[in-house]
Parts: C-alpha cells; sequence; structure tokens
C-alpha cells in the first residue's frame, strides 16, 4: 500500500477502517449471512422448481406429440377440432427471473374456429401468499440485498461526525472525496460480499443449460445490471449518511426510500397504470368477438351471405351449376375462407388487448425513474426473457402455429377429400407426421435493451444523480471539517 | 386526568411536527383515498362483467334464432350458444382483492366438455399483476406496520438519547408516560386507518355486515399488534438505530420474506402436473369418441345417468345426443386429473394456511382474502357452482337432444340459471384463527419485551 498515490492510499485506508467497523458489527454479519443463505434456497430452489415445471411440460408436449402422430385413418375437418396442444418452453434464465411468467399460461390449446386463451399459469395455483412474488433469486438481489447495503452503510459517515472523528480524519489529510469514496468501497465491498456468492450459485446451476455463447451474454449482462443497480443503492446510502445530521436520522431516511422504490412504487404504478388504460373484462372482449363473429357470417350457417357469394364465384370459375360438382372439395373450401375471416377476428381482437396491454407497461416503463427498482426487474426480466415481450412472442408464434396447422388441413380436405360422401372419408395416417413441430424462440438479447430506454436511462440516473450528490456533499464535508477544527 | 390529557395533547403535537410523519401521514391518507376510489371502481368493473356476461347470452340467443330455421335440432344452435354464470359481486371483495384481478367470476359456458372451459382467466396483464396488486388490504396490512414502527421505534430510546428521560421522569411515572406517549401514537395511527377504512367502505359501498365486520376487526387487530411488536422492542435497553433495524427486519421478514418463502416452499413441495394432465385427457377423451361406435360412448355415458339409459341414439347417423355424450366423455376422461387437481389447489392452500400462524401479518392477509371471497378456495367453490350449473344445463336439455327437439319447440325462458356459490364457512369461522394468532402474537411480543426490559 506504500506505493500507491497518497489519494488512493488514503481512500483504501479509509475503506479499511469501514470494513473494519463493519467487521464488528453484529447486526451487519447476521443480516449477511441471512441474505446470502436466502439467495442460496432461492437458487436452488428456483431451479428446482423450474425443472420440475421443464420437465412437466416437455413430458406433455411429448405425449401430444405422439398422440397426434398416432392418430388413427381421420377426416381431415375432424383434426381441425382435435386441434393441437403446445406448452410454453421456459426462458434461458427464467428461474433467476420468472417475470411475468407466473401470471401468463403456459398452455393453449389451438384449434379450428377458435382462438383460445393461455391457461395455467402459476399465479392460477397459488394461495394469497404469492402477493409478494416467489422467493427467487431476482428477488434477493433487487429487493433485499439493497437492505443490507443500507445497514451496512446508513452510519458510514454521519458516525464518524457523531463520533467527532470526522475531523480528525479531516486535519490528518485524508480530503472529503477520499473520505466519501473510502465508504462507498467498504459499502460496496459488503453489497458485493453478498452478491458473489448468489451470483457463483446461479452460475454454477445455469452452468449445465449454458450451450451457447447467447446465454452467457444473458448471464454477463444480467450480472452488470444487478451490479449497477447495487452500486447506485451503495452510492445512496453513503450520500445520505454524509447529508443527515444523526445515524438514526440517515437509518430511517434509508428505510422509508426503500420501502417507495421497492415495495409501494410498484404497486401504486401498477395501479395507475391499470386505471389509465383498463381493459375490457373477459366477459366484454368474449361478448365483443362473438358480435364481430357473427358480423362475419358462419360457413356452417346455410344462407350466410358471404358464404353465398362465394359459392357463386366458384361455380362460375369451374363453370358448374351445384357445388356438388366442383373438382374441389367445397365444404373444405367453406371451411378455408371461414378460417382465414375468424382469424382475423380473434387476432384483431387480442392486438386490441396487447395494445391495450403496451400502453399499461408504457406507464411502467416511466415510473422506472421514479423507482430503479422497477427499471432493474424490467431489464433483468427482457435479459431472462421472461418479459412481456417473450410473452407475446410465444402467443404470437402459437396463434401462426394454430393457422398453419389448421389450413394445411384446409387444403387436405379441399383436395384429398371427395365432394360425395364427404364426411365418411377418411386421410391416411402418413399424413399426420408430415405437419410442422412447434417450437417458440425466444426473443433475441440485444432487442430488450434497445426495448427499453427508459429503464436504463432510470439506471443511469440512479447512479448519477447521487454521483452528483456525492459531489455536492463533498464540499459540505469539507466546512464542517473546518468548523469542528477552528 | 387533565394532566394526562395534556401529556396527550402535547405528545400529539410533538409527533405531527416531525416533517417526516407528516409526509407519511399524508401520503398514507392520499394512497388510502385513491385505493378506496379503485375499490369503488372494481365494483362497477365486476358489475359490468357480469352484466355483459348476462348480455352477450341474450344477444347470441336472439341472433341464433333470428338466422337459424325454426326447425333446426336444439342442438346445433346450443354448441353456439354459453350460457352465463356470473357470480355475483361482493363489495368487501374491492377491499382485499386476493386472486380476484386474475379470475373471472363472469364465466360463460357452453354444453361442451366443461373441463375446458372452466380455467379461462380475466383479462389481466401480466406485467401489472407481477408487480403486485394495490388494495386497501395491502395498504393496512402492508404499508401501516411501517408507519407505526415509524412513530414508535424510538419511544424510549429518543427520550434517553436526546437527555429528556430523566428530567421528564421527575415528573411523571416512566409507566404513565410510556402508557401517554403509546396513546397518542394510538390515536394517529388509528384515526388514520379509521380514515382509509371507511373511505374504502364508502367507496365500494359496502354494508356493515359479519363479513366486513371482521375485516375491520381483523385490521385493527394488526394494527394492535404492530404496537405490541414495537412496544416490545422499544422496552428493550437499546439505541434508537438498533430498534430502528430489528424493527424494519421483523417488519421485512414477516411481511415480505415469510410469504414468499412460504410461496416458493409450496410451490416445490406440491407441484400441479394435474393441471396440464386434465387437459390432455380431456382432449382426448372426447376425440377418441369420434373413432368408436356410438354405443360404445353411450355405453359410458348411461354409467353416470343411468335415468337415460333407455334413449338410444343411432349408429350410422350423426345424432345431438351422441354428440353432447362425446363431450361427457372428455369430462369422464379428466374427471380424476380434475379432482386430483382441486385437491392439491386445497393442499396448497391448507398449508399455507397452517404455517401463516407464524407470520401474523401473512395469517390476517389471508383471513382477510378469505372473508372478501378472493382466495382460492373462492375461486374453486366459484368453479363447482358452475359445475353444478353445466349439470342442470344438462339434465334440462338432453331429454330434447335425445327428442330432436327443434328450436322452436324450447321453452328458452325455462333454461336453468346459474346458482351463485355461498360462502363455504362463516365469516367468524374465516376470521377467527388470525385473530388468535394475533392476540397471541401480540400477546408474545409484550411478554418478550417486558421480560428484556427488567434490569
Amino acid at each position: 500500500m506504500r506505493n500507491l498515490p497518497e489519494s488512493l492510499r488514503n481512500t483504501l485506508l479509509i475503506a479499511r477502517r469501514q470494513f473494519g467497523a463493519i467487521r464488528q458489527d453484529g447486526t451487519v454479519l447476521f443480516l449477511l449471512g441471512l441474505v446470502v443463505a436466502l439467495g442460496l434456497v432461492a437458487v436452488l430452489g428456483a431451479r428446482h422448481h423450474e425443472t420440475n415445471e421443464a420437465g412437466q411440460r416437455a413430458r406433455y408436449q411429448g405425449i401430444v406429440d405422439q398422440q397426434w402422430v398416432d392418430q388413427p385413418e381421420r377426416h381431415p375437418h375432424r383434426v381441425i377440432h382435435y386441434g393441437f396442444l403446445v406448452f410454453r418452453d421456459q426462458a434461458p434464465l427464467e428461474f433467476v427471473d420468472p417475470g411475468i411468467s407466473d401470471y401468463t399460461g403456459t398452455s393453449i390449446f389451438l384449434e379450428g374456429h377458435r382462438q383460445n386463451t393461455a391457461n395455467f399459469g402459476e399465479a392460477r395455483h397459488s394461495t394469497g401468499t404469492s402477493r409478494f412474488g416467489r422467493l427467487t433469486p431476482a428477488s434477493v438481489l433487487a429487493l433485499l440485498l439493497p437492505l443490507l447495503v443500507v445497514v451496512a452503510g446508513f452510519a458510514a459517515v454521519s458516525a464518524e461526525r457523531e463520533g467527532g472523528t470526522l475531523g480528525v480524519l479531516l486535519t490528518q489529510g485524508a480530503t472529503p472525496a477520499q473520505i466519501l469514496a473510502g465508504k462507498v468501497l467498504a459499502t460496496g465491498a459488503v453489497g458485493a460480499l453478498a452478491t458473489l456468492p448468489v451470483a457463483l450459485a446461479v452460475a454454477v446451476t445455469a452452468g449445465p443449460g449454458l450451450d451457447s455463447a447467447a446465454s452467457a451474454m444473458r448471464l454477463g449482462t444480467l450480472a452488470a445490471i444487478y451490479g449497477i443497480y447495487l452500486a447506485g443503492w451503495v452510492l445512496v446510502t453513503v450520500l445520505v449518511s454524509a447529508v443527515r445530521t444523526s445515524s438514526r436520522s440517515a437509518l430511517a431516511q434509508l428505510l422509508a426510500l426503500w420501502v417507495v422504490i421497492c415495495v409501494a412504487a410498484p404497486r401504486v404504478a401498477a395501479s395507475v397504470a391499470g386505471a389509465l388504460y383498463p381493459l375490457p373484462s373477459r366477459a366484454e372482449l368474449t361478448a365483443q368477438v362473438e358480435a364481430a363473429l357473427n358480423e362475419v357470417g358462419d360457413s356452417h350457417r346455410p344462407d350466410d351471405p358471404f358464404f353465398r357469394s362465394l359459392r357463386e364465384e366458384y361455380l362460375e370459375r369451374y363453370q358448374v351449376d351445384a357445388v356438388e360438382d366442383l373438382p374441389v372439395n367445397w365444404r373444405g373450401v367453406l371451411s378455408r375462407e371461414s378460417e382465414s375471416l375468424t382469424s382475423r377476428v380473434f387476432e384483431d381482437h387480442r392486438q386490441e388487448l396487447v395494445e391495450g396491454h403496451l400502453r399499461q407497461n408504457g406507464v411502467m416503463a416511466w415510473a422506472g425513474l421514479l423507482s430503479p427498482y422497477l427499471a432493474a426487474r424490467d431489464l433483468s426480466m427482457g435479459i431472462a426473457g421472461s418479459g412481456p415481450e417473450a410473452m407475446e412472442a410465444f402467443l404470437a408464434q402459437a396463434e401462426a402455429h394454430r393457422y398453419t396447422i389448421i389450413q394445411r388441413l384446409n387444403e387436405l380436405h379441399i383436395h384429398e377429400i371427395r365432394n360425395e360422401n364427404d364426411r365418411a372419408q377418411r386421410l391416411a395416417r402418413e399424413h399426420w407426421g408430415q405437419f410442422p413441430v412447434f417450437g417458440t424462440e425466444p426473443p433475441p438479447l440485444d432487442g430488450m435493451l434497445a426495448n427499453r430506454p427508459l429503464s436504463l436511462a432510470a439506471l443511469g440516473l440512479w447512479i448519477g444523480l447521487p454521483l452528483t450528490g456525492l459531489g455536492l456533499a463533498r464540499r459540505r464535508l469539507a466546512l464542517i471539517g473546518t468548523e469542528r477544527s477552528s | 386526568m387533565r394532566a394526562w390529557a395534556r401529556l396527550l395533547a402535547l405528545d400529539l403535537r410533538r409527533l405531527t411536527r416531525s416533517a417526516g410523519t407528516a409526509a407519511a401521514i399524508i401520503l398514507l391518507l392520499v394512497l388510502g383515498v385513491y385505493v378506496a376510489w379503485r375499490a369503488g371502481r372494481n365494483v362497477e368493473a365486476a358489475q359490468t362483467s357480469s352484466t355483459a356476461a348476462e348480455t352477450a347470452y341474450d344477444d347470441q340467443l336472439d341472433f341464433l334464432l333470428s338466422v337459424y330455421p325454426p326447425a333446426t335440432d336444439a342442438g346445433e344452435v346450443l354448441y353456439y350458444l354459453a350460457f352465463p354464470a356470473p357470480q355475483p359481486p361482493l363489495a368487501v371483495s374491492s377491499l382485499a382483492r386476493g386472486r380476484a384481478a386474475v379470475e373471472t367470476e363472469s364465466l360463460r359456458i357452453r354444453l361442451l366438455a366443461l373441463e375446458g372451459q372452466l380455467y379461462e382467466h380475466e383479462t389481466v396483464n401480466p406485467r401489472l399483476a407481477a408487480a403486485g396488486y394495490l388494495d386497501l388490504a395491502f395498504l393496512l396490512i402492508a404499508l401501516l406496520p411501517l408507519f407505526i414502527i415509524a412513530v414508535s421505534y424510538d419511544l424510549v430510546s429518543g427520550e434517553r438519547e436526546g437527555g429528556t428521560w430523566n428530567l421528564v421522569r421527575l415528573f411523571a411515572p416512566p409507566r404513565r408516560l410510556l402508557v401517554a406517549k403509546l396513546a397518542s401514537r394510538a390515536v394517529l395511527v388509528g384515526a388514520v386507518a379509521a380514515v382509509v377504512m371507511a373511505a374504502g367502505a364508502l367507496m365500494a359501498g359496502v354494508g356493515l355486515d359479519g363479513r366486513a365486520g371482521w375485516m375491520f376487526a381483523l385490521v385493527a387487530l394488526h394494527t394492535v399488534f404492530w404496537f405490541a411488536l414495537c412496544l416490545g422492542v422499544a422496552m428493550g435497553n437499546r439505541s434508537s438505530t438498533a430498534n430502528a433495524m430489528i424493527l424494519a427486519g421483523i417488519w421485512v421478514v414477516l411481511t415480505i420474506l415469510a410469504p414468499a418463502a412460504l410461496s416458493l416452499a409450496n410451490s416445490v413441495l406440491h407441484p400441479v402436473p394435474e393441471a396440464l394432465e386434465l387437459t390432455v385427457q380431456q382432449r382426448q377423451g372426447y376425440h377418441e369418441a369420434w373413432d368408436l361406435p356410438p354405443s360404445a360412448t353411450m355405453a359410458s355415458f348411461y354409467r353416470d345417468y343411468p335415468e337415460w339409459s333407455d334413449q338410444e341414439v343411432p349408429e350410422d347417423v350423426f345424432t345431438w345426443g351422441w354428440y353432447y355424450a362425446m363431450n361427457h366423455r372428455g369430462d369422464q376422461a379428466a374427471r380424476d386429473a380434475s379432482r386430483a387437481y382441486r385437491e392439491v389447489l386445497r393442499q396448497r392452500d391448507a398449508w399455507a394456511r397452517r404455517w401463516s400462524v407464524f407470520a401474523p401479518p401473512l395469517a390476517t392477509q389471508l383471513a382477510l382474502d378469505r372473508l372478501a371471497r378472493t382466495d382460492l378456495m373462492a375461486q374453486l367453490d366459484y368453479q363447482d357452482a358452475v359445475r353444478r350449473f353445466h349439470e342442470r344445463l344438462k339434465d334440462h336439455f338432453f331429454p330434447h337432444f335425445f327428442a330432436t327437439t327443434p328450436i322452436d319447440a324450447v321453452v328458452w325462458d325455462d333454461v336453468p340459471t346459474f346458482e351463485p356459490a355461498a360462502p363455504a364457512d362463516s365469516a367468524a369461522r374465516a376470521g377467527f384463527p388470525a385473530a388468535i394468532v394475533l392476540i397471541l402474537g401480540s400477546g408474545l411480543a409484550l411478554g418478550v419485551g417486558a421480560r428484556r426490559a427488567r434490569p
């Protein structure tokens, strides 16, 4: 340490002094142990839960795929109603941050004529205990670690002032900047001590699943986000400790800040977002869809205007007098056209709902500027692949898959089934093996960060504002020093 | 007596003069009024949703009867018709939302296999749901205790550190002083809580029945519990900062950590593969029937409905009786998985309830949700009511299917209507265990505190 420049040496000395004081503090040590233990439990528990879920979904997807291929000879329209069940693959790092996945469905039944909702999210199976979410690595990092930082650092500067040692430090040649930097270093070290085991556990448990560089990138980015977020807490803690007159009021203020940022703000933001942009209820939405479908018409109904004109068009095109004489299967044509119409109705209404969600999510993004917790979680769920866009991608891909399969079955109906005695005919089993298999593609990582400029800006502010504050506090600290020494 | 009142007034003035306390009071009141307003909106929304289900049924029936020829088989029109099953919203449900934001209690069901229709949920934005719900229960169970902690963590230590303790002890016995300080804080907190609860009850239109009464009583007991905890800690010989850290730590453990850890443990201990199982089974059970002779399907149908076993369906032509019997076969196939699914959910609920006795705020929260009928059990009760409704609809319409009744011969006004789920347990049974937990918890906190306080 002797060969270091003086400013750095002083900073490190202050940090060592502060770290020594923290090491004597039973409360901090106890909390450190508790947070690390909870972090490890969270990692193991979440990983177990995820593996269990993934296993279940894979098992049932396997069963459903097999059932599809094993279908007997069937009429294609029968198969349209038989439909297909798809299960959402888990996000790459869903066990670290489950994001919104507990509140989205895990399976969708894809069938003709209808667009079903994704059912059975974890929240549907949860008791009232899930009000504060499950214990996950993300909640330990974003919710609990800041508390540890606060408890470790609230007295960092104020205790020196109360004990009269601040003046001594200043007269011995330490500048206010060096003192503050040293305090930040020591407090940050405690945060790092708690974070590292949890981060390591995440890396180790995620390890076996990390087959690509992309997943490693995700882990790295996640670490950076939480690093920045916690660094902000360290800076704010030392800042408050430096400007408050007593340790007691510094602690009270920091705890109040934690409650506002981590507990109250997310809920207030969500509530306001819901009040500003209310969504139609499920009952209203299904009623709207039903009314729109009635407008569109129904191929099953004999005298529907749209389908009557379609019929005339086909009769003219093929120069025949009755649909039974068409070279293609008329029922199949009807079904295809009807599917194309009804799909549009379903998609339009789903899109409307998605737009409502996006407007509400916009409020949440702005709220991130007031609550860095929200911003950090927003980025974290994006990187983990469990954010809104990943769920939306799943729904969109499931709908695309549904439409492809149904229309392919309709084409089989049109070309492989004769008009006469339509319903009695069957397609050979070989057909079933030739359908595409469903697979979700998680959205790429780079889009995730680009989609969240507000959250990135919020984290920037979360570092920038307290740094500026510390710069200003430095002058006041020097002033106090002169008062004391004069 | 007058001296006592003066002491109280003096302390109240001293309390409210602090900028932090004033800010907290204003924040709580503003949030309280906002939450009360939201509660009113929730009641309206639930009403709208249940009306929408009813209207949609009427509209759809009118539409179908207008476009289908009168001689159409009832079975064909019933394929499209969804019957409304709206549970009349309870006003108290808007105060403790529980799962109400996620679940819908305005389902509409068709005569098709039921298991595929029971699990539709509300159009909730998952991003908002994941952030947590802000309702009156959250404000009073989670946030209000923080205010109690903020005004009472330095009850004794503040005076001691300020050097005033020995001074004031000269003029009043310490116990009376402590009681006076505690009373002024209780008045303040009680006033804030009362304003917030009154606003909520007023805006949501909550009548003072047993459920609402128990809810307010539990909130009051919960407030007392936190005062007892604060007093228990404050009586000790510690510094103000130590008290603040201990109380904040207790709050974090009881309000956030314990529920989160219980949720994790619950999901690990009680996995629910049955949810996926029943979906797969129902679909397979129904569709397999298309590849079987109708007599095979009817045989299994008659097992559940022996009263119709004399009704035969032809083997070679499509009949609606057979069609809906095939749908019933889907429900039959899913029956075991569905029972097991509900059983796991009941286990989860009972397990959470059992362990919540160690975290009184959580026990209170769960009791409030149960009183407000927004908990998991209320949802299962609702699903059971929908099941019964579906059965009654089947009882009503199957004779029509077997007789191939045309739609103009169906008396649509005689169609059974939904009978709402009745609360499974009385208000007292729902609230009592939490009340006991809170009273015992308060006693424990005071007892431990008093023992520690003795030199």
